[in-house]
């Protein structure tokens, strides 16, 4: 998976809308969409890439104040298909106008727990059969878990105070692990002079990576190297 | 038959979260005796109210026999906070494909100590395994960090069903251990896993046969009162004082078993 790295954008008022392109784009959904609910302010702040019309028509109703996808959303640990949420008044007060804005009512949205009790919402959507719809999300899922994850902690630390308690921190196997990378050792290799499985590496690389914002290994070594986490290799 | 409880279906099972509680409690203050909070005769800690996920097996009665709890390594989580001795002082994992395991328990009471019978603590302890890790591999999960006893581990190993990993070290938690194990949500542990037990199809009840399953159950063990109506019978029969009395006990008892089993064919 190719997605754009947030946190190389300058910080423009579009890079999150940009982001969600990508995130269509490449695992091959109509329309994403992300909403927060900033545990400091406690509002709900979003970015989509739906039809402007349609973002018009949930704004003007305050329909994130309702919207199902968002408040039952955040309650689950795994990500959830729209069509497990029950068919309340509030979910037709959502989607029965959405047909009308090309907006589809199969959709998906995954839930990002941080660790300040904030918790990140991006939800895609596509407009397809139900064996096509099941292909996709078991194609794309795990790609899905890390472009919200990383949507939503670059949202969070885009605020500043959030930024400040969002400091990377690796623990010493992670940096010990990266440093080895960063040395041209294969994961293989670093299982072996660790005697640790090579599963065990992968497990401490992908949680440096999502520690340090990163959507690939190399990315996250450059970060831990302008740290001062690692020594460039 | 396994069941997932979040926060999303919770309230149309609060009558199994609070057995799975009860069972909590017998395992890690009674059997295990670990440092928890018990109300109520239910074992309940703060990461229960951040809506948590709960892999729960239930036997063919209804009952709760095997239980784990899952969160997300990106939020709060009990490695990063009440466990982080485990850890050495180091910060936990966090990753939005690692998810991890706590209060893995399965009810040694009421299983048995067979290997293959569907009531044993090694089905349940597979079958638990093999409901989470599917709900966790269908949600993108790669890995599970699970913190467990030292006798759980032991389980797991004999069940095809061996950590790949440990990180930290054991930490005393009173009478018994704890340790952190890294089991990877892939298919192939799940299909070893299915095989070693023999657990064939899908583990998954709906909400609705989960309720009904639930139910059923309740209406059964409603009937089990009937065995103190027996009770009561057989006092009547032996402490009646005369020939007559002794005989009317009887007759009743006769007329109410007749009743009873009359009631039981209908149902069947």
């Amino acid at each position: 998976m190719k997605l754009i790295d947030l946190s190389k954008i300058p910080h423009s008022d579009d890079r999150f809308a940009r982001f969600l392109d990508d995130v269509c784009q490449s695992l091959e959904f109509d329309h994403a969409s992300y909403a927060t609910f900033n545990p400091i302010s406690g509002a709900i702040q979003g970015f989509a890439n739906y039809r402007t019309d349609w973002i018009m028509h949930y704004t003007r109703k305050g329909l994130h104040r309702i919207d199902p996808t968002i408040h039952i959303g955040r309650k689950s640990i795994a990500p959830v298909d729209w069509n497990r949420l029950e068919r309340t008044p509030h979910f037709q007060s959502v989607f029965n106008d959405a047909p009308a804005f090309g907006v589809a009512a199969r959709g998906l949205t995954v839930p990002v727990r941080g660790p300040y009790g904030d918790v990140g919402l991006m939800s895609v959507t596509r407009d397809c059969s139900d064996q096509e719809w099941h292909l996709l999300k078991k194609k794309v899922i795990g790609n899905l878990q890390v472009a919200a994850v990383h949507m939503h902690d670059n949202v969070m630390s885009s605020d500043l105070p959030m930024a400040a308690l969002n400091l990377p921190v690796l623990s010493t196997r992670e940096r010990e692990i990266l440093q080895w990378v960063a040395e041209g050792k294969t994961q293989q290799d670093i299982g072996d002079i660790l005697a640790i499985s090579h599963r065990t590496v992968e497990v401490h690389l992908r949680s440096a990576r999502t520690k340090l914002g990163a959507l690939s290994t190399p990315q996250a070594i450059g970060r831990a190297v302008g740290l001062g986490m690692i020594k460039p290799g | 038959m396994i069941i997932v409880i979040d926060a999303l279906n919770r309230d149309r099972f609060s009558d199994l979260v609070k057995e799975m509680f009860r069972l909590r409690a017998r395992v890690f203050r009674d059997r295990l005796g670990w440092d928890v909070t018990i109300t109520d005769e239910m074992e309940m800690d703060i990461y229960d109210s951040l809506d948590p996920a709960y892999v729960v097996s239930l036997d063919q009665d209804g009952h709760v026999v095997g239980c784990m709890r899952l969160l997300q390594t990106t939020g709060p989580h009990m490695l990063a906070d009440v466990f982080a001795d485990i850890l050495e002082g180091e910060p936990p994992l966090r990753s939005s494909q690692i998810w991890e395991a706590t209060r893995f328990c399965v009810d040694t009471e009421r299983l048995s100590r067979g290997s293959r019978a569907t009531n044993s603590i090694s089905y349940v302890t597979s079958e638990v395994m093999v409901g989470a890790f599917e709900y966790g591999r269908d949600a993108g999960v790669l890995d599970a960090v699970a913190v467990i006893d030292p006798v759980m581990n032991r389980v797991m190993i004999r069940s095809g069903n061996a950590p790949y990993d440990y990180i930290g070290k054991t930490v005393d938690m009173g009478k018994a251990h704890a340790l952190a194990a890294l089991l990877d949500c892939s298919n192939e542990r799940i299909d070893r896993i299915r095989t070693h037990a023999g657990i064939d199809g899908d583990v998954f009840l709906s909400d609705a046969e989960a309720l009904s399953l639930s139910e059923r159950g309740k209406a059964l063990r409603t009937e089990s009162v009937k065995s103190d109506l027996e009770i009561y019978c057989d006092e009547q029969i032996a402490n009646a004082t005369t020939a007559k009395e002794r005989v009317d006990a009887l007759r009743l008892k006769a007329t109410l078993v007749e009743k009873i089993r009359s009631r039981t064919d209908v149902d069947a």
